[in-house]
């Protein structure tokens, strides 16, 4: 899975789970300010992304330092490159 | 103590998302009864019979209201958002602390308690619960989301006793606004068809298990061949005012609630009790100051289980002998639950206005057990000024509510 397909993914979750349009979805965008997510969709992000990528993510601390999309693609990132999920 | 008047109403029901759907259907003897696909699945499931209502317009909503919506607290918000329209309830009154709601059901959501547990159980795994599942689950989950959907800022309150949920939650609005506690509020309840619900009653035979092949026929209230209830999903909601506040703002008044009762029976967790429906219903009528032989039309929960009919026949027989025509609409509609009270006085209030009582759909030949009153057969014109709604719920739980016309006595 390279970082073209993880872009791919979590922009699929942010579309089905939050209804927010595509166009919206760029690297720099801050999820609680601009994106709109908020405290309880912060948990149901974290159930997505753990189906979609077939991981368990709601216990690392390094979430709760997510703002931007990119924070969380980088993040992903990082997950593949520790843990070498495909 | 002030008077409390009925200025506004809101149905989802299985014939449609509005009250005139309602009425079409009953103006037409229509059953909104049908097999159900897939509940063949369910082991020792017999009855395979619902009335589904349509699922539609919860895109009104943006997602952030929609997200902790089961589909009961859809059909609630919708309920209740025709019936501020209908009431004409300007934003600044919507969001003041002078209107509430208070809605009930049988429980929270009953597909998101299956889905909860279907994804949690097989592996003992919370990881993947989303954190709108209390929010669907919970008892209060039509009364909250109502209130969010709308903006509601007073008194938000969630009654909870099964079929009696709604007539409580409005017997509940009456008091209040008649105490000067609040000028407004939305009153009603919602529930949702699942198996898991009509299983539930199958558990203590109490469905109707042997019109899988023809469901239009059942469920058949006071009949010889009645054979229990069938469940049915929506909701209904009524906005209760302050007579007074009304008059000023101008609102329409589709009726008067003129006494309430709840009571338990306290002889019985499942089984009527004619004693005590018989006490609810003089009670509400005592607390109304009329006449039992002032009462035109008793609205009667009728679900046409074998003992709940019996006991209600024989209770309005006790009261009323046979000089009150007596009706009920599950028959079309199924049993609605914890909505029924709430859409099955919209109804009644409805025909209170045309001069019609429609008939109890699917009462061919009344069984001796439930004669001795007036059934209603075929549809009866006739001047309605005053409605006694029942509903009775499992637990012993007994809740009566009196409507008059505005100003007929």
């Amino acid at each position: 899975m390279d970082e073209v397909e993880i872009k791919k993914l979590v922009d699929e979750v942010f579309v089905e789970a939050f209804e927010i349009e595509p166009a919206q979805l760029r690297s720099e965008m801050r999820i609680f300010e601009e994106l709109g997510i908020d405290s309880l969709d912060i948990v149901d992000l974290v159930v997505a992304l753990q189906k979609k990528f077939k991981i368990q993510i709601r216990d690392d601390e390094r979430v709760r330092k997510i703002r931007t999309l990119g924070d969380i693609y980088n993040f992903i990132l990082t997950l593949k490159s520790e843990t070498h999920f495909s | 103590m002030k008077r409390v008047v009925i200025t506004g109403r809101g149905v989802v029901s299985p014939f449609g998302s509005n009250l005139t759907s309602l009425m079409d259907g009953l103006e037409k003897s229509k059953s909104g009864v049908a097999r159900m696909p897939g509940w063949e699945e369910y082991k020792g499931l017999n009855s395979l019979v619902g009335a589904p209502a349509e699922l539609k317009g919860e895109n009104a909503f943006p997602r952030k209201i929609r997200r902790s919506m089961g589909r009961l607290s859809v059909f609630a918000a919708l309920a209740a958002k025709q019936a501020a329209e209908e009431s004409k309830i300007e934003e600044g009154l919507l969001k003041s602390r002078r209107l509430g709601c208070i809605m009930g059901s049988t429980m929270g959501s009953a597909e998101a308690m299956n889905e909860a547990f279907e994804i949690m159980l097989p592996n003992h795994d919370l990881s993947q619960l989303s954190s709108m599942g209390f929010f669907k689950c919970v008892s209060h989950t039509a009364a909250m989301n109502v209130a969010q959907a709308l903006g509601v800022r007073g008194y938000v309150m969630a009654t909870s006793a099964a079929c009696a949920s709604s007539l409580q939650a409005l017997g509940l609005g009456y008091e209040l606004i008649r105490s000067g506690r609040q000028d407004v509020l939305l009153c009603g309840g919602a529930e949702e068809l699942h198996p898991i619900v009509t299983g539930i009653f199958e558990i203590l035979f109490a469905t109707s298990t042997h019109f899988n092949d023809n469901a239009w026929l059942t469920p058949r209230p006071f009949d010889e061949r009645r054979d229990g209830l069938v469940c049915g999903e929506g909701a209904g909601v009524l906005v209760l005012e302050d007579y007074e506040h009304a008059r000023q703002r101008g609102a329409d008044i589709y009726g008067e609630i003129a006494g309430y009762s709840t009571c338990a029976s306290g002889t019985h967790l499942s089984e009527s009790s004619r004693e005590g429906m018989r006490a609810c219903m003089d009670n509400a009528i005592q607390d109304s100051g009329l006449k039992p032989e002032q009462v035109d039309y008793i609205s009667a929960h009728a679900t046409a289980t074998i003992q709940g009919d019996q006991a209600e026949a024989e209770a309005i027989r006790d009261i009323f002998g046979d000089r009150v025509p007596v009706s009920g609409m599950k028959g079309y509609i199924g049993h609605t639950l914890g909505a029924s009270g709430a859409i099955e006085l919209a109804a009644s209030l409805e025909m209170m206005s045309r001069g019609i009582i429609y008939p109890t759909l699917n009462l061919e030949d009344v069984d001796a057990s439930c004669s001795g009153i007036a059934h209603v057969q075929t549809p009866l014109e006739k001047e309605i000024k005053v409605v006694v709604k029942n509903s009775f719920a499992f637990g012993g739980i007994n809740t009566v509510l009196v409507c008059k016309k505005l100003d007929a006595y």
